[in-house]
C-alpha cells in the first residue's frame, strides 16, 4: 500500500514510542541501545530547516524542468498542453517512486514532499484543463478526489490528507447546495454528519494495528472533523454561508444554532478533560474563543479593547490559579511538562541542534539493493 | 502499544516486568496541561497589552484616562516588582524560571512600560524629537533586565530596541523628512549591526557570560545581516561593496553551522546566498538578452546543486576536514 520501507516505518515508530519511555525513565539504556539496534532504518528525513530550504529549492527546480520540457515540447493548443501537463505529472510521480523512494531513500525530505504535490497538482491540472468553461465546481473536486485520496495513502502524506477531507466536504456541500428550498437545512446537516462519519472513520482507523502507518494522518483527520463539526453549527458560520451561497439573512432555527454555538465548546472542553483527549480539549479551548467572538459579532456588549482586557486578565488569572491548584494537587491532570515535546520546543530544539546531533547516528543497514548508503547516509542525523 | 509491547517481548527486547511497569505507568501517568496553561498564560498577556494599549489612546480626552494611566503604571510596577522579588540569585549561565508565570508576568510588564513610555511621549512629548533617547531607555531597561533576571523573550526585546535606537540615530533627517528607508546610512548602520550581533555570542563564550544568549542574537544577526546586504544590493545597486559583503556573511554562518551543527543556520545562509547570487545573475545578464533556456537552465542546474549541498552537507564538511 505505502511506497515507503514498512519494515523502516516500524522501526521509526516503535523507536519513536520506546524513546519516550526512556525519556521518562521507565526503561533502561542498555535496553534502549538494544532496541535501537534490533530496529535500524535508514530512510533521509533531514531536519526541518534543511527540509523547508530542500522543499523550497525543489519547487523551483521543478518549474525550471517543466519550463525546459516545455521549451522542447513546445504545446501549442488548449488540448497539447493539457497533455503536456499529464506527461509532467506522470513523470515526477516515476521519478518520486523510483528515485527519490526507493533509491535516494527519501522520507519527508523536502523532495520528496515537493515532488508529490508537484505530480498531484500537474495531473489534476491537466484532467481539469480540457472541460468546457461552464463546468460546475463540483466536477473539478470529483477529478481531484480520487488523486488526492490516493496520494495521501500511498506517500503518508499529511497535506494530501487535509486536501482530499477539504475536497470531499465541498463536494458534498456543493451537491446539498443544489436542492431545491430545503438547501437552508441541508447544508449544516451535511457538515454534521460528514464531520461525524469522518471521525468516527478516523477513531476506528486508529484503532486498528494494520492502518498503523497512517494513523498520523488518521489524527489529522480526527482534529479537522472535530472543527469542521463546529464551523457547522456556529451561528456565525452557518449565517454568513447562507447569505454569501443563498442569499438568505434570516436562518430558520436560530436558537438551535446558537445553543449548539455555545454548548459544543463545553462538550468538547468536557470531554477532552474527562477523556483525556488533548484533541478534543484543546479544539474545545479554541472553539469557546470561537463562540465568543460569535456573540460579539453580533450583540456589541463591549467596546473591543476592553473586551480584549478582560478577557486577558480573566485568561492570565485564571491560568495563573489553574497552575497554582495543579501543583499543589495530586491528581489525574498535572502543570508537569510531559515527556513528549510540544512543536514550539522541538523547533528550538532543531534550532540549536546540539541535543540531536550528539545522538546516536542512525545504524547504516548493508542490504543488498539499497545501495549501502549511497544517498544522505551522514546527512540522516538530523532526526525530525 | 500492546502491539509494540508484545513484539518487544517476543524479540526478548525487554522483559515481562518492563512491559508490566510500562504498561501501569503508562495508565497512571497523570494527563499533562502544560501547554494549554501556558498558552493561556501568553494569550492573556497579549490580550492584556492589546486592549491597555488602545485604550489609553481611545480615552485620551476623559475623565477616566487618569485613572488608566494610574492603572497601567500600578500593573507594570507590580510586575517589575513582583519579577524583582522572585528573581533567581544572579549567575553567569541560564537559571530555571523561579515560578511557572515568572516570564509572563515580566514580559507583560515589560510590554506594558513600552505602552507607558508611548503614551507619555504622545501625550507631553516627553523626549521632544529626541527619538533616541525614546528608544534608548527601553533598550537599556531590556538589557539590563534581561541580564540580570535571565530572560530571553526580554533580550529579543531588547535587541529590537537596540535596531531602534541605531536605526533612528544614523538617519533622523532622511526618515522624517524624505521617508527614505532604501538610504545608504540605514543600509550600512544594519550590515554593522548584523555583524555586531553576530560577534556578541563568541564574546560571551570567551567570557563564559550568558553563553545560552548565543542564540537569539545570532538569529538576530543573521537577518538584520543578510537583508541589509541585499538591500544595498537591489536597492543601492552597489553590488560591488554588498555581494561581498554576503559572501562573508553566507561564509561564516556556513562555517558557523558545520562547527555547531545547526541545520538552521545552514539552511538560511544558503537561501540567502541563492537569492543574493540569482540576483546578481539575472541583473547583469538582462542587457547581453540571452535565451528564456538560459534562465530555465541556470536555475535548473543551479538549484539541482544546492539540493545536492544541502543532502551531502556531512560529506563536504567530512572532505574539508580530513
Amino acid at each position: 500500500m505505502t511506497a515507503y520501507n514498512p519494515q523502516w516505518l516500524d522501526a521509526l515508530r516503535i523507536r519513536e514510542m520506546v524513546a519516550a519511555w526512556r525519556r521518562n525513565e521507565w526503561l533502561g539504556e542498555d535496553k534502549w541501545k538494544n532496541i535501537q539496534a534490533h530496529y535500524p532504518e535508514s530512510f533521509y528525513s533531514p531536519n526541518l530547516f534543511v527540509r523547508i530550504g530542500l522543499a523550497f529549492f525543489s519547487l523551483i527546480l521543478l518549474s525550471a524542468a517543466m519550463g525546459l520540457l516545455g521549451l522542447f515540447f513546445d504545446p501549442d493548443s488548449e488540448t497539447a498542453f493539457a497533455g503536456f501537463c499529464l506527461f509532467v505529472g506522470v513523470l515526477a510521480l516515476l521519478f518520486l517512486e523510483f528515485w527519490a523512494i526507493r533509491s535516494a531513500r527519501h522520507y519527508g525530505s523536502g523532495v520528496d514532499d515537493m515532488l508529490l504535490y508537484f505530480a498531484i497538482g500537474s495531473i489534476i491540472a491537466g484532467l481539469c484543463m480540457p472541460m468546457p468553461y461552464q463546468t460546475d465546481e463540483v466536477v473539478y473536486y470529483s477529478v481531484a478526489f480520487p488523486f488526492l485520496v490516493l496520494g495521501s495513502v500511498r506517500y503518508l502524506d499529511r497535506v494530501l490528507s487535509a486536501a482530499a477531507f477539504l475536497c470531499g466536504l465541498l463536494i458534498c456541500l456543493k451537491i446539498a447546495m443544489q436542492v431545491p428550498n430545503l438547501a437552508i437545512y441541508l447544508l449544516p446537516l451535511t457538515g454534521i454528519l460528514f464531520s461525524v462519519a469522518i471521525y468516527l472513520f478516523a477513531r476506528e482507523g486508529q484503532r486498528r494495528y494494520n492502518w498503523r502507518f497512517w494513523h498520523r494522518q488518521l489524527a489529522l483527520l480526527e482534529w479537522m472533523s472535530i472543527v469542521t463539526l463546529y464551523l457547522s453549527i456556529n451561528y456565525w458560520v452557518v449565517q454568513l454561508f447562507a447569505f454569501e451561497a443563498l442569499q438568505i439573512e434570516n436562518i430558520p432555527l436560530p436558537w438551535f444554532f446558537w445553543v449548539l454555538t455555545f454548548v459544543l465548546p463545553i462538550a468538547y472542553i468536557w470531554a477532552g478533560v474527562q477523556q483525556k483527549d488533548r484533541l478534543m480539549l484543546d479544539t474545545g479551548l479554541g472553539a469557546a474563543a470561537g463562540a465568543v467572538f460569535t456573540f460579539r459579532y453580533f450583540f456589541h456588549v463591549l467596546p473591543w479593547a476592553w473586551a480584549a482586557v478582560i478577557a486577558g486578565a480573566v485568561l492570565f488569572v485564571g491560568a495563573y490559579f489553574s497552575i497554582r491548584y495543579l501543583r499543589s494537587h495530586k491528581g489525574p491532570y498535572t502543570y508537569a511538562s510531559e515527556g513528549d515535546k510540544i512543536w514550539l520546543q522541538e523547533l528550538e530544539e532543531q534550532l540549536i541542534e546540539q541535543t540531536i546531533a550528539s545522538q546516536n547516528p542512525p545504524v547504516p543497514v548493508k542490504k543488498d539493493g539499497f545501495g549501502g548508503g549511497q544517498f544522505g547516509g551522514g546527512g540522516a542525523e538530523g532526526n525530525f | 502499544m500492546q502491539h509494540t509491547l508484545r513484539e518487544l517481548l517476543e524479540q526478548n527486547l525487554i522483559e515481562n516486568q518492563d512491559a508490566e511497569r510500562i504498561q501501569s505507568l503508562e495508565q497512571q501517568s497523570p494527563f499533562s496541561l502544560h501547554w494549554e496553561l501556558k498558552t493561556l498564560l501568553y494569550l492573556g498577556v497579549i490580550l492584556l497589552n492589546i486592549g491597555l494599549g488602545y485604550l489609553i489612546y481611545q480615552n485620551i480626552n476623559h475623565i477616566g484616562h487618569v485613572a488608566l494611566i494610574t492603572l497601567i503604571g500600578g500593573v507594570c510596577a507590580f510586575c517589575m516588582a513582583y519579577a524583582i522579588r522572585h528573581r533567581q540569585p544572579f549567575s553567569r549561565s541560564e537559571t530555571e524560571s523561579p515560578t511557572p508565570y515568572y516570564d509572563y508576568i515580566l514580559l507583560l510588564g515589560c510590554l506594558l512600560f513600552l505602552v507607558l513610555e508611548g503614551y507619555v511621549q504622545y501625550q507631553y512629548n516627553l523626549f521632544g524629537t529626541r527619538y533616541g533617547l525614546a528608544t534608548f531607555i527601553p533598550m537599556v531597561l531590556f538589557f539590563g533586565l534581561a541580564y540580570w533576571l535571565d530572560n530571553r523573550g526580554v533580550l529579543s526585546l531588547g535587541i529590537t530596541a537596540l535596531a531602534s535606537w541605531v536605526g533612528i540615530t544614523v538617519a533622523p533627517q532622511e526618515i522624517l523628512s524624505k521617508n527614505d528607508f532604501s538610504s545608504g546610512a540605514i543600509v550600512y548602520t544594519g550590515v554593522a549591526l548584523g555583524a555586531f550581533l553576530s560577534i556578541v555570542p563568541f564574546l560571551s563564550e570567551r567570557l563564559n557570560f550568558k553563553k545560552h544568549f548565543s542564540l537569539t542574537y545570532l538569529n538576530f544577526g543573521v537577518h538584520i545581516g543578510m537583508i541589509s546586504c541585499l538591500a544595498g544590493m537591489m536597492g543601492l545597486d552597489r553590488e560591488i561593496v554588498f555581494f561581498p559583503l554576503l559572501c562573508v556573511a553566507v561564509g561564516f554562518f556556513l562555517w558557523y553551522a558545520r562547527t555547531r551543527g545547526s541545520f538552521y543556520f545552514l539552511t538560511v545562509a544558503v537561501v540567502y546566498g541563492y537569492i543574493g547570487f540569482t540576483y546578481l545573475l539575472v541583473n547583469h545578464t538582462a542587457s547581453w538578452h540571452f535565451d528564456f533556456m538560459f534562465y530555465l537552465l541556470y536555475f535548473f542546474l543551479s538549484c539541482a546543486g544546492v539540493i545536492y549541498f544541502l543532502i551531502h552537507y556531512k560529506r563536504f564538511i567530512k572532505n574539508k576536514q580530513s
